[in-house]
């Protein structure tokens, strides 16, 4: 807690206006201070005051050698609403959400659920090349999404599909992503659940995630950042929020994402997901400090980590980082503690790195949607004839869903060459026409009949 | 020591006195040291007198001219140590003075810069100007009264950090604002390359077409500077030229660079502009005072000819204009200079155009020759003209070595090079 209660009082004592002007010269740095007051002479400092001057730092002298000890022991305390059997703990705390917004967060959930379970087994079974599953990780996007406006940018890493459902992408968008066929916003260019969506504000996903690729492919911290400072010079009263897991924490865009957002004064929810894996690698590999949510005070980001698992801490938490981001112009970073019940991706087997038993745990004594389930049926707004008839019902919608979107061809090939600039360049012309007189004399070795003519 | 500097020609816009170009030769700089480095290549520059460039690349002994021996050689250099001072490797040719385009004013290069960012601010409300140390003007002094005229949330420093700085520049380009992101030299932008390549250049690709980051432009001082070693004198266009999504852009001159400039930050596609550093003070010729375009991908004849076709960008212009003066003069053969221009998408038809009429083709760059740009243009060349071709084309480029300190004067294709290869192509 030391790095903590220090990193707070840096921050208390920098942020406040009207302090005197020692402290003001030392927040802004003598540089800073030339930048905003070229006129003004540099303050003379007397040795007889011994506190000290330097730019850098804003913090008393000590006479004692001590090293801050980092405490990963007992860490950042994580958030929580409803305990694992879906009962509020603090009543204060609980959002009191109305019925019909509840019953959204579940449905999202489920849907996203049995979504995943089906186009899981079509890769399997050779329908689709590739496919991310979302297992447990359901309340992060749905609790985050719902304290979202609309028209908040979302950037997301690959594991956020919940954040689309929410935000009401059709079943129809998701498989024509999966299949990359004519009805593919994308156009077919990226691999499946690279999902975009420009109506709902939601940041194509980039990224290619063939599992031999190094970690944390994503560089979202960044475009994020810049994002965010186009929101608030534009006074759109929008935040961006910028999705990863913790292992993509350590790429050093992350890094730079944070420092720009602090220094730049941006209205941006860092949302990162620890999830226990970056594909096998376990966080005791991927980091010795206290999670992600210590990081944030070494940058003067407001910070707190939440429990994933818990629906309505996940918005609350958003909510308020929500709020604050747009009115104060300053970065927050929640960090939900979560579990990847799923394999990393269909290249992937999980029981090569971990146990059984562990999945098991989290898949039967703390998942978000059962104890949202629980919850939701201790207020009466559900049961168990309601529970069989909507997974039904969503099998069927997404079955219907699949099933149109397997018979859809894909796009003309010509589309091999758009929008690599907004307009086509001449030597990409010349080569877009090779193709298609090679197609003339070879079209036969090649698979035009799933393609738009 | 410093480029060669005419302080009579080249003042600050503010009238300022002129700072100098932060780059200083002899350590090896990691990016930390950069900032002190500005300092310390203050104080010396302004120690030494400098000459003039004269035309001629070649060394002269320069005997007690003024100089403060005691500061610049070590005590054990004895008393004969003679100093060799560099003279520029090429004379800057200014254009004509353009009368199409309204008033003109005398503006060196980076002066012609600061007017592009001016127009560009002036012109459009969501343009901002980013990057290490913009705000104060630039250790080039691009940015100079930018900050005070346009506002500190439009022209400020960020940290310490290539590849946040153009990520953040992408991420403002997504939201449709304008972004123009600084890289301190083009040496640092290798932090960035994954999100230029990765990144900028798959935006509108890869989402179809749903978002795109067109309105990013990254500027960066390029190339040599007669004492920038290692990591102040690069050219990597190469490696940025291998990457569809992108254009890439070098002028080589205050009225190209304005021009071209102002076409990468309103162009719709990510743009890098290299902005060849020697030419920042160098460079003088009369550039309009409003804003004008030249077009991007479009090769520009500098002087026509018969027998030879010279292509270059940057920098390398001036040294293959010389070239064909000396071909003219003392082989009787008549040349065709070609500035580039755009890298990528670069002007296939008006480079083969002219190698079907004069048969032969030299390309010289500064960077090293083995994967250089100049290989691109060579093999697309004699795919298309190849039964017009007189003479192997001929490239003279930089070698495969990373860019040396004392080396420059032997390092840099220099006219000489070029005049040698020109001579044997004609006799082959």
């Amino acid at each position: 807690m030391a790095v903590v209660t220090a990193a707070a009082r840096v921050l208390g004592s920098s942020r406040g206006l009207g302090q005197d002007g020692l402290l003001l010269l030392r927040r802004l740095g003598v540089r800073g201070l030339a930048i905003s007051h070229p006129q003004r002479q540099q303050q003379h400092f007397s040795s007889l005051d011994d506190k000290p001057q330097f730019p850098g730092a804003s913090a008393e002298f000590i006479d004692k050698l001590e090293f801050i000890q980092p405490n990963v022991i007992s860490g950042i305390p994580i958030y929580r609403v409803m305990d694992r059997q879906g009962q509020i703990i603090n009543p204060s705390e609980d959002p009191n959400l109305p019925q019909e917004k509840v019953l959204k967060f579940y449905k999202s959930m489920t849907l996203l659920n049995t979504m995943d379970r089906i186009l899981y087994e079509s890769q399997r079974q050779g329908r689709i090349s590739f496919y991310m599953t979302n297992y447990g990780e359901e309340g992060t996007h749905v609790g985050s999404a719902a304290a979202l406006d609309n028209t908040d940018l979302v950037f997301g890493q690959y594991r956020e599909a919940g954040v689309l459902m929410y935000r009401d992408y059709p079943l129809e968008l998701f498989m024509a992503q999966c299949y990359g066929n004519v009805s593919d916003l994308g156009k077919g260019r990226q691999m499946p659940v690279h999902y975009g969506c420009k109506e709902r504000h939601f940041v194509t996903i980039s990224s290619p995630l063939a599992t031999q690729i190094p970690q944390g492919e994503d560089a979202l911290p960044g475009p994020a950042v810049g994002a965010a400072y186009a929101a608030k010079r534009a006074n759109a009263n929008r935040v961006v929020i910028c999705y990863f897991g913790e292992g993509a924490a350590s790429e050093g865009d992350a890094h730079a994402g944070f420092n720009f957002a602090a220094t730049l004064e941006c209205p941006i929810i860092f949302f990162c997901r620890n999830n226990g894996y970056a594909i096998s690698t376990p966080t005791s590999e991927q980091y010795r400090g206290d999670g992600i949510a210590a990081r944030g005070p070494g940058y003067g980001i407001m910070s707190i980590r939440v429990d994933g698992n818990d629906v309505f801490a996940v918005y609350n938490a958003t909510k308020e980082a929500r709020r604050r981001a747009v009115a104060e112009n300053q970065p927050f970073l929640i960090e939900a503690m979560t579990y990847r019940i799923g394999h990393h991706s269909t290249s992937d087997d999980s029981s090569a790195y971990r146990s059984v038993d562990e999945v098991n745990y989290w898949d039967k004594q703390d998942h978000p949607i059962s104890r949202l389930r629980h919850y939701l049926q201790s207020r009466g707004w559900w049961d168990d004839e309601q529970e069989k008839d909507w997974r039904k019902q969503s099998r069927k919608k997404v079955m219907e869903a699949f099933e149109q979107a397997e018979r859809k061809p894909k796009p003309n090939f010509s589309l091999l060459f758009s929008d690599v600039y907004q307009e086509m360049p001449a030597q990409l012309r010349k080569q877009q026409e090779s193709l298609a007189r090679h197609l003339q004399t070879y079209g036969e070795h090649y698979p035009l009949d799933h393609f738009e003519k | 020591m410093g480029p060669p500097l005419q302080p009579n020609q080249c003042g600050s816009r503010l009238g300022a006195p002129p700072s100098l170009p932060a780059e200083c030769g002899g350590v090896a700089c990691k990016p930390g040291l950069r900032v002190g480095m500005a300092v310390a290549a203050a104080i010396a520059c302004r120690l030494l007198r400098l000459h003039a460039a004269g035309a001629g690349g070649h060394w002269r002994r320069l005997r007690g001219a003024g100089l403060p021996r005691g500061f610049l050689q070590p005590a054990s250099a004895g008393e004969d140590a003679a100093q060799w001072r560099r003279v520029a490797h090429f004379t800057f040719q200014p254009d004509p003075e353009p009368l199409e385009y309204g008033q003109t004013q005398k503006m060196n290069l980076f002066q012609a810069v600061t007017s592009a960012l001016d127009n560009s601010l002036a012109k459009d409300p969501t343009a901002v100007i980013f990057g290490e140390d913009v705000a104060f003007g630039g250790v080039f002094r691009c940015t100079v009264g930018l900050r005070d005229k346009y506002g500190k949330d439009r022209v400020f420093n960020t940290p310490l950090c290539e590849q946040g700085i153009v990520g953040f520049g992408i991420g403002i380009a997504v939201t449709g604002a304008t972004a123009i992101a600084e890289i301190q030299f083009a040496d640092y932008i290798f932090p960035a390359f994954d999100q230029i390549v990765n990144e900028a250049a798959k935006y509108r690709y890869r989402s179809g077409d749903l978002f795109n980051c067109g309105s990013l432009t990254i500027r960066a001082p390029w190339g040599c500077v007669g004492h920038g070693a290692v990591y102040h004198s690069q050219s990597p266009e190469a490696f940025f030229a291998h990457c569809p999504g992108i254009k890439v852009v070098v002028p080589r001159s205050p009225f190209q660079a304005k021009g071209l400039l102002l076409s990468c930050i309103e162009d719709k596609n990510p743009c890098i502009f290299f902005e060849p550093k020697i030419l920042y003070r160098a460079a003088v010729e009369q550039v309009p005072v409003e804003p004008y375009n030249i077009p991007l991908s479009q090769a520009e004849v500098i002087q026509e000819g018969s027998d030879v076709t010279l292509v270059a960008w940057g920098t390398q212009v001036h040294v293959i204009r010389e070239v064909a003066s000396m071909a003219q003069e003392k082989l009787g053969v008549s040349c065709e200079v070609i500035d580039l221009r755009t890298i990528i998408p670069w002007d296939v038809d008006t480079v083969c155009k002219s190698v079907i009429k004069t048969g032969r083709l030299l390309v010289s760059h500064e960077a090293p020759l083995t994967g250089g740009f100049a290989s691109e243009i060579s093999s697309t060349v004699q795919e298309e003209c190849f039964l017009n071709l007189e003479a192997p084309i001929s490239r003279v480029c930089g070698y495969d070595t990373p860019f040396p300190h004392v080396f420059e004067p032997f390092y840099i294709p220099d006219k000489w090079k070029c005049y040698d290869a020109l001579r044997k192509m004609i006799n082959y």
